[in-house]
Parts: structure tokens; C-alpha cells; sequence
């Protein structure tokens, strides 16, 4: 059976700030998708389905697109929900994927969004922990025993931080170069929330330390922001624009969720920074895609990293390089915008962070570098292929696509 | 397309998600209970997969081999730190940029306890920030009035072999 | 559709008001069950599919707690926020695009461990109508009713005909929840005023369970026993409630629209067999018959006192006692494509429709079926 070879056509972002009290959350999303309409020469007329998502706790609001997505050119559409947390914008991503390649729509919209100022981000994340916290307090736990060690994603990631460190000799200086490098980048990007151009290392290390290894400057903000995306067909992708970019694969993967099991019990994901669930998502999707070899093959990279030592770990899980050489790597500035594998040339999750839109910003991200479109923050390679990455619940969640530009079939 | 026309002003509306009203149902309480039980006779009580062998500590109900766990096993009380933090300003309140770090720092270690295959998470104690590591041997510290709590083994200390 | 895809294998749990088991257990029951009849192990190569929501779950990315009990440790895995009939859809397009042959669907909820009136109240516009406190997913649907009603000469009796026919049947499903055999429209209409005109016993109550579905396509469904078609499938949205007509079911029209397309359906009333539909609500099962063109626009009432859709009728209509019987929030709609599964098969036991080659099942999301979708599913 032939594969139907899944193009990107179109790509639009809303602004990006902490707080967008002027638009609602049907506003908001509406910027993005009027700009990806725009971008794609495409009208909601041409749209066959509709892809939405967002993590449904930080607004407060159960399923939003029953009276937004209306507004979004979804009446009277086929359109589907997927959430999946931090992961939520791949995985949305990915549905319209497979709904093009099933051949049983030719065009779809893909949106993903986070209102974080509508509803209370510490809440949001703490409810992905609240039943077994609660479970766990009846047991005898105590609350500022839990509180301590940190709530939902946030909390989890210092271990995975201290542990990364161990495991590949990652100091905390290289951490500091990671939020440098990516806020540099996201003063290139419009889209982006955090600019920080000149910002160095040493201006880094100076922020306040948080929960150890992490300091404030490790950390992404909390933003407001939607990101849409067109999907289409290899055919009509030629009709529309030159330069498409292809989704060559996707592939999820999930583990047990880490440092606690279900209620209080003991949970077998024993090191957050093993991740090898992303190891394996990477690996399904080079397959599908063809890459044998990610190392030389992959042009540029977006992991999703909202904490620093992140970027250097994923690049690492991503198979693009043995495991504790990502530091290393990073001296060399490889990972910089004119670097041999640029690495979240867009500034990446810890510059911009509206969670259930970040990682299919990693897909758009790469989507535009390899169709050329990537303005300022374009990287200086040539980009054939890239990979995009999204991460999320427990630690337990990875979500990984390849993108190219040339389509599988050939 | 046509721009669309924002007001300059919006209004905020106040709204709650009320978190009180689930009550979630667990086997794997009924199971830890039984295990923390067995801590008042200084016991460590983990649940072995009969479909893959694992062994869970605190017990769980089901295994991701998708069998259900259901032989009784002891497990020591000398594990290996497989990951660790230790608290800065973050603790406690959320983030606060203004704040330095609270107090004297609290380690957090997640402990694999030997004869199980999972992590618990607990506090390290008679040790500095800087002297933890992944790998590090430490040795679980009941408290004075074991009351069969989870916290009871909440609390771990390195290991002096 | 360019692969043919099967479903191969199935399993429901008991539904329950208040099951004694967590939505883990429930969960890890029907999918072991599910995957061992259709011969596959956890170590196997599927993808996972899940239909549950972080309201009614309580969590934040309620698939998260899920993995193992899903068989999704190690698995290509996501979760639809809808109907599970969405996440069967979502599956549906994995094992069409090629890259998957074989997938593992779920749908879940436990009413009894949600607060019943929030999830729903949650769902509406929250800078109007979430304010105001007057819609809820029953008022919403007495709104829609009242409509529907006044729109097409519909009577209360009819309304509560449909319910009585799925309560009656309901009581030969020895999974369902909800039951009373020997029903009528009488009984239903003296039951106690939920919002005019909806008594108690129109509406579908939420309850406890979970369920499973393997579809495959390739090797694995050719070799299956009795495999049942996936042969059209549709899905559409339409708009809020209170800015569109809530007379008509579109959003379902549409979605059959597609799907008959697809399955080579022109004339549904001949061509389908039975139906399995889910409504939340007595009425919105004479709104389908419209929808799904089992007869035209309002005459949904007459169609159904005609008793075409009785258990001994031409057209059966939720021999499983439908949503009244069951109505597992997440689940109802994968539920309905189980049973419509079921009767294709001959394994509805106590229940069995003969003859059954063609079956529609719905699932819908949203106040008032603002979101549908069908499946027409067809035997050997």
C-alpha cells in the first residue's frame, strides 16, 4: 500500500505574551488560525477536518472548541480533540497527520493553544498529581513533605535535572549556556515570549536557585498563545506553494509516570532522565521515515525543552548523539544557529511556553526551517531534514516527528 | 482576510474549578495499608508480578505486563539513590523570583529499595547537599513512634558499610 | 477506504453506579480481555487509543495514570478527549495510514467518582452562560427537546416510548446498568420532572465502566474469526448550542452522510439492519432516526410508533438498551459500536437480532450532540 505523503502547508502563530487579557481564548486561537489561513493561501471552505487540543486544566474549561471552534472555521467539519498534556500540541500534530494519511481528508487544520492567564498554571499542574497526592495524604503523607518536592512536571524536573547530570557529566554551567543560547535565539523570533538578546551564561548563573540544580533562569515563562498548522496532501501541497515541507513520520511513546506510582506506590520508571520511551519514539519514527542514520541525516533539532539541562537530554534521547555526549557538543557550538546541528533555533520551550501549543511549535518550527521560512532565526545550513519533539505527563510522555523535505515515497 | 476589531478593553470573569468534588477509588490503598502495617514490625512488605517478576514497593495493583501483582515479598532496607533535588526558594509557595533559597535546604532522594524494581521518594538525611550522588547506598531510618504511616519510611540515611 | 479494517476483538465491564473497582482496574480488565481474544500480548506491536476526560477523571492528563492498565507501557499511544467512538475513529486512521496494522481502543469514566452536574456546566461558554447557572447538560437537552417537539407535532408519549423500548431492552443486556423490564410510556412519564419535558427516566444516568476494542487490518483481521468491517465511518461539529437550530441533529446527518457515502449506502432504512445510537436523552433517539435517515425530517415520532425500531422490528434500535441502558461517559459511544459488533457476530446473547449483515452505531461529544460521529460496520 502506497503511503500518502503528508505536506505542511501553512503555519500560524498568535502573539505570544504572559498574559493576553485584551482577546479571549477563541480570540487568541482565531489570530493563529487567520494567520495560518493566510499563510497557506487556503480558506476555511478548503478545510476538511479539524484537529484541536490544549490541557483543559490551566483554563478551567472543559473542551473550549464546543464554543470556539466555530470561530475557527470548524462549523459544520469534521474536528476531534486530542489531549495529552504537555504533549498535546504533537499529539494533535500527529492526529491530523494520520487523518491525511488515512486518505480519508485531504486538507486539515491542526490547532493547538494554552490561555495560561485565564486559570492558575500551579493549579493546573498540581491537579495532574492531585488524586495520589490526596490518596497519600490519607495514608499518613506529609502535605509540606509532598508541596516540597514539587507539583506535576515542574517538580520532576530537578530530578531529571540532577540525575542528567550525573549520568553525563552535564554541569550546572552547561545548563547556564543552554538558556543563553535559547533566549539569544527567541530574540529572533517574533513569535517568540522571552527575548533575552545579549543575555550570557554568567547573567544565568545569577538567578536564583529554585529547586537544586535548577535556577530561575533554567525555567520557561508561562505564556499565552495558540499555534495552528494546515496538513495536505503531496499534490496539493505542490498546487499551493514550492517549497512544502513533508511530515515524513510520527511516533508516541509512553512509560510508567515517575517518582510516584499510583497512590503512594512505588513506580518502575526509577530515573526520570532514562527516558527511554523517547528512545524509542525516536527510533519508530526514523524508521518509518527512512533515517538510518538520525546523526548525519538530521539538519536541525527542536526538542522540547522547558528546563535547561532538557535540550542537552533529549538531543541525546533523540539518538543524535551517544548518551552523555550532548554537553560536549554544546561546547563545540554545534547546537548554535550556525552550527554543524542547530538545536531550538526558535528559541525553544523555555523561551515560549503555552504548554499545549509548544510541541507542535517544535513541528512548525522545523517546518518553516526546512521550507525556508524561518526569517531571522533561520538557521545558516541547508536544511533537508529535521526533527520535532514533544514531552510531557510524568515524565512519561514523548512524542517524536521527522519532517524533510522530500516526501517518503521517494 | 479582513482584520478583525478588538476592543482595547476586556473584563475579567472570575470562575473556580472546584476540586472537592471527586472521590477517587484506589485498590492500591487497601494494598499499602497492608503494608504499612508491616512497618510496625519494621517490615518492608512488596508485591511480586507473577507475569514478569517485578517487585513494587509501596505494592500496586497491577503491573505494566498488564498481570496483577499478587505475592507478598519482603524487601530491605538498604537502597541505591536513583535520582535526587534538594529545595531552594521553589519549596513550599511556587515560584518566587524575588525570594533566595528558604531555609536550610531539604534533600529529596528517590530510593530503590534493594529487592524491588521501583522508586520511592524520600528525604536524606546526616548528609549535605553537596555529598549526595545517583548511585549513593543509603540505609532507611524508622522513626522513633512507628505509627505505620507512609512517612513512616520517608525518611532514609547514608549507608555506613 | 484503502485498507480494510476489522474489529477483531472486544470486552465491556459490568456497568455500574458505583463499580468496586478503580477506573485502573476497569480499565486493565477490559483491555487484557480485549487483547487476549484477539491473540495478542502486551509485548506485541499495537497503538493505543484512549477516550477519557480530565474532568471527569479528576487529572490532569488522565491518560497519564493510565499506561499499564491500557496496555500502553512501551506503546505508541493517545487519547482523544471525546466519545470513545472518536478515539475507535483515531484508530481507525492510524491502521489506514499504513503505519499501524493492529489497534487497542478504550473508553472510560466512573460517575461515581465525578460530581455529575460539574463536568457538564464546565463544558459551556464560561464568560456567559457558566455565569448564569441555568444550562446543564439536562436543561441544555430539554431546551433541544422542547424544540425538536413543538417543531414537528412530536408528543411527550413518544418521547417516553423510546426510553420505555430501551429500559424493556436494557433488561435482557446483562451488562447494562439501568434497567426495568415491561416498561411503558405511562411509568416513564410519572417519573420524577427532571426539566420540562424530560422525566428522571428519559435521561441516559452516568454510571461506572470501561470497555475495549481491537480493529486491525492486514494478516491479523484476515485471519480473524467472524471479523465485523469497519465499511463507512463519519464524524462532523457543529455549532454551540444556543447558535444553531436545535430542532435537527446536523451534526449526525453529516456524519452519516459520509459514512453511507463511503459504505454504499443509499437507502439506509433498506440497507441497515440494526442500530445501535447514543442519546443522552429519550428524544435525541427519534432526533437520529431523522439524522441517520431512517425516515424523514419529523417524522422521527411516527417512525418510531410504527415499532420498526423495537427489538422485533424491521430496523432495530438499541437492542442493548442503549445509553439508558449504560451511559459511561467517554465509553457510550465505543459501547454502541461493540454492541452493533455483537449482533453482527451472533454473540449478543439473550439479545441476538437474526440476520444482522449491517449496522450503523453512533457516538456524539458535546450539549445537545453537537459533535457525532458513525460507524457502519458490516459482516463477512
Amino acid at each position: 500500500m502506497a503511503h500518502i505523503d503528508v505536506a505542511v502547508t501553512g503555519v500560524g502563530y498568535s502573539k505570544h505574551v504572559s498574559k493576553r487579557r485584551d482577546v479571549n481564548i477563541a480570540e487568541l486561537v482565531w489570530e493563529a488560525v487567520s494567520n495560518c489561513y493566510e499563510d497557506a493561501g487556503l480558506k476555511p471552505k478548503d478545510i476538511d477536518a479539524v484537529v484541536t487540543g490544549n490541557m483543559p486544566a490551566f483554563e478551567g474549561v472543559n473542551m473550549p472548541e464546543l464554543w470556539g471552534a466555530g470561530h475557527w472555521g470548524a462549523y459544520h467539519k469534521p474536528l476531534i480533540r486530542i489531549t495529552t498534556g504537555g504533549t498535546t500540541g504533537g499529539s494533535v500534530a500527529h492526529a491530523a497527520y494520520y487523518a491525511v494519511a488515512s486518505g480519508l481528508y485531504d486538507t486539515v487544520l491542526a490547532i493547538a493553544f494554552e490561555k495560561q492567564s485565564d486559570g492558575n498554571s500551579t493549579m493546573g499542574l498540581n491537579t495532574v498529581a492531585l488524586a495520589d497526592a490526596a490518596a497519600q495524604f490519607q495514608q499518613g503523607v506529609d502535605p509540606g513533605f509532598l508541596a516540597s518536592f514539587g507539583g506535576g512536571a515542574v517538580g520532576i524536573a530537578v530530578y531529571q535535572a540532577a540525575s542528567y547530570m550525573k549520568r553525563s557529566g552535564c554541569t550546572t554551567h552547561h545548563l547556564d549556556k543552554v538558556s543563553a543560547l535559547c533566549r539569544n535565539n527567541a530574540a529572533l523570533n517574533p513569535w517568540s515570549h522571552l527575548k533575552q538578546p545579549g543575555l550570557t551564561p554568567e547573567d544565568v548563573a545569577k538567578t536564583v536557585l529554585m529547586q537544586y540544580p535548577i535556577r530561575f533562569g533554567h525555567v520557561c515563562p508561562a505564556t499565552d498563545g495558540a499555534c495552528a498548522m494546515i496538513l495536505t496532501t503531496h499534490e496539493k501541497a505542490l498546487k499551493l506553494q514550492n517549497k512544502p515541507a513533508y511530515i515524513l513520520s510520527c511516533a508516541s511513546c509512553s512509560d510508567e509516570a515517575a517518582l510516584m506510582g499510583i497512590s503512594g506506590s512505588g513506580t518502575t520508571n526509577m530515573d526520570p532522565c532514562a527516558q527511554e520511551h523517547c528512545k524509542l519514539a525516536a527510533k519508530w519514527a526514523y524508521e518509518l521515515a527512512g533515517i538510518k542514520d538520525p546523526r548525519r541525516e538530521i539538519d536541525v533539532a527542536e526538542p522540547y525543552a522547558p528546563f535547561a539541562h532538557q535540550m542537552l537530554m533529549f538531543y541525546e534521547r533523540l539518538l543524535l548523539c551517544e548518551e552523555g555526549e550532548a554537553p560536549a557538543i554544546l561546547d563545540s557550538g554545534s547546537m548554535n544557529l550556525d552550527g554543524e546541528l542547530p538545536v531550538c533555533p526558535s528559541g525553544g520551550v523555555i523561551s515560549t511556553n503555552a504548554i499545549g501549543a509548544s510541541a507542535m511549535e517544535r513541528i512548525t518550527e522545523v517546518a518553516l526551517q526546512i521550507m525556508g521560512k524561518a526569517g531571522e532565526r533561520q538557521v545558516k545550513k541547508e536544511v533537508h531534514k529535521g526533527v520535532a519533539h514533544g514531552w510531557g505527563g510524568a515524565v512519561n510522555l514523548n512524542v517524536v516527528a521527522v519532517l524533510s523535505d522530500t516526501p517518503r515515497r521517494s | 482576510m479582513a482584520e478583525m476589531e478588538y476592543k482595547k478593553e476586556t473584563r475579567s470573569v472570575e470562575g473556580s474549578w472546584p476540586m472537592e468534588h471527586w472521590s477517587w477509588k484506589f485498590e492500591s490503598i487497601a494494598l499499602i495499608s497492608k503494608t504499612r502495617e508491616a512497618f510496625k514490625e519494621k517490615k518492608l512488605l512488596g508485591l511480586k508480578c507473577p507475569g514478569c517478576g517485578l517487585v513494587y514497593f509501596p505494592p500496586k495493583p497491577y503491573c505494566r505486563c498488564m498481570s496483577e501483582p499478587d505475592e507478598w515479598v519482603e524487601v530491605k532496607q538498604q537502597g541505591t539513590i536513583t535520582t535526587y533535588t534538594f529545595t531552594g526558594a521553589w519549596a513550599y509557595e511556587g515560584i518566587k523570583e524575588e525570594e533566595g533559597p528558604a531555609g536550610e535546604p531539604l534533600i529529596i532522594v528517590g530510593v530503590n529499595f534493594d529487592g524491588s524494581d521501583t522508586l520511592t521518594v524520600c528525604t536524606l538525611g546526616e548528609a549535605k547537599p553537596e555529598e549526595v550522588f545517583v548511585g549513593m547506598r543509603v540505609q532507611l531510618k524508622w522513626p522513633e513512634n512507628i505509627e505505620g504511616r507512609l512517612d513512616d519510611i520517608a525518611h532514609v540515611v547514608p549507608l555506613r558499610e | 477506504m484503502r485498507r480494510e479494517v476489522a474489529i477483531i476483538s472486544y470486552a465491556q465491564t459490568p456497568y455500574e453506579a458505583d463499580a468496586n473497582a478503580s477506573r485502573e482496574m476497569q480499565v486493565l480488565k477490559v483491555a487484557r480481555e480485549a487483547l487476549q481474544a484477539a491473540g495478542l500480548k502486551q509485548e506485541d506491536r499495537y497503538t493505543v487509543v484512549t477516550a477519557n476526560n480530565d474532568y471527569l477523571d479528576g487529572r490532569t492528563i488522565s491518560n497519564m495514570r493510565l499506561v499499564e492498565p491500557a496496555g500502553a507501557w512501551m506503546k505508541n499511544e493517545s487519547k482523544a478527549e471525546m466519545d470513545g467512538a472518536y478515539a475507535a475513529l483515531y484508530g481507525l486512521w492510524r491502521i489506514l495510514s499504513g503505519d499501524h496494522d493492529v489497534a487497542l481502543i478504550i473508553g472510560e469514566s466512573q460517575a461515581s467518582v465525578y460530581a455529575r452536574w460539574l463536568p457538564g456546566i464546565m463544558m459551556f461558554d464560561p464568560t456567559f452562560d457558566r455565569q448564569r447557572w441555568l444550562l446543564n447538560e439536562a436543561s441544555a437537552a430539554a431546551l433541544q427537546a422542547r424544540a425538536y417537539m413543538n417543531a414537528f407535532g412530536i408528543s411527550g408519549e413518544q418521547v417516553a416510548g423510546v426510553a420505555a423500548k430501551n429500559l424493556d431492552n436494557a433488561s435482557l443486556n446483562p451488562l447494562a446498568h439501568n434497567k426495568l423490564a415491561g416498561a411503558d410510556a405511562a411509568k416513564v412519564l410519572g417519573s420524577r420532572m427532571l426539566y420540562d419535558p424530560l422525566t428522571e427516566m428519559m435521561m441516559a444516568p452516568y454510571c461506572d465502566g470501561a470497555c475495549a476494542m481491537v480493529i486491525a487490518a492486514g494478516e491479523l483481521a484476515e485471519k480473524a474469526e467472524r471479523p465485523v468491517w469497519i465499511r463507512g465511518v463519519g464524524f462532523a461539529h457543529d455549532s454551540y448550542l444556543t447558535e444553531r437550530t436545535l430542532k435537527e441533529m446536523n451534526s449526525l446527518r453529516l456524519a452519516a452522510e459520509k459514512a453511507y457515502a463511503m459504505a454504499g449506502i443509499s437507502d439506509p432504512s433498506s440497507q441497515v439492519d440494526l442500530a445501535e445510537v447514543h442519546e443522552n436523552f429519550a428524544h435525541e433517539e427519534l432526533m437520529a432516526y431523522e439524522a441517520l435517515g431512517f425516515c424523514g425530517k419529523g417524522e422521527g415520532g411516527a417512525f418510531f410508533d410504527s415499532g420498526v425500531t423495537r427489538r422485533d422490528g424491521k430496523l432495530p434500535v438499541n437492542v442493548s438498551g442503549g445509553a439508558t441502558g449504560a451511559n459511561v461517559v467517554c465509553a457510550t459511544g465505543l459501547a454502541r459500536i461493540i454492541e452493533a459488533a455483537m449482533q453482527i457476530r451472533g454473540d449478543a446473547e439473550g439479545r441476538q437480532v437474526a440476520g444482522v449483515k449491517t449496522a450503523v452505531a453512533t457516538g456524539q461529544t458535546g450539549p445537545c450532540a453537537q459533535e457525532s460521529v458513525v460507524f457502519v460496520l458490516g459482516g463477512e
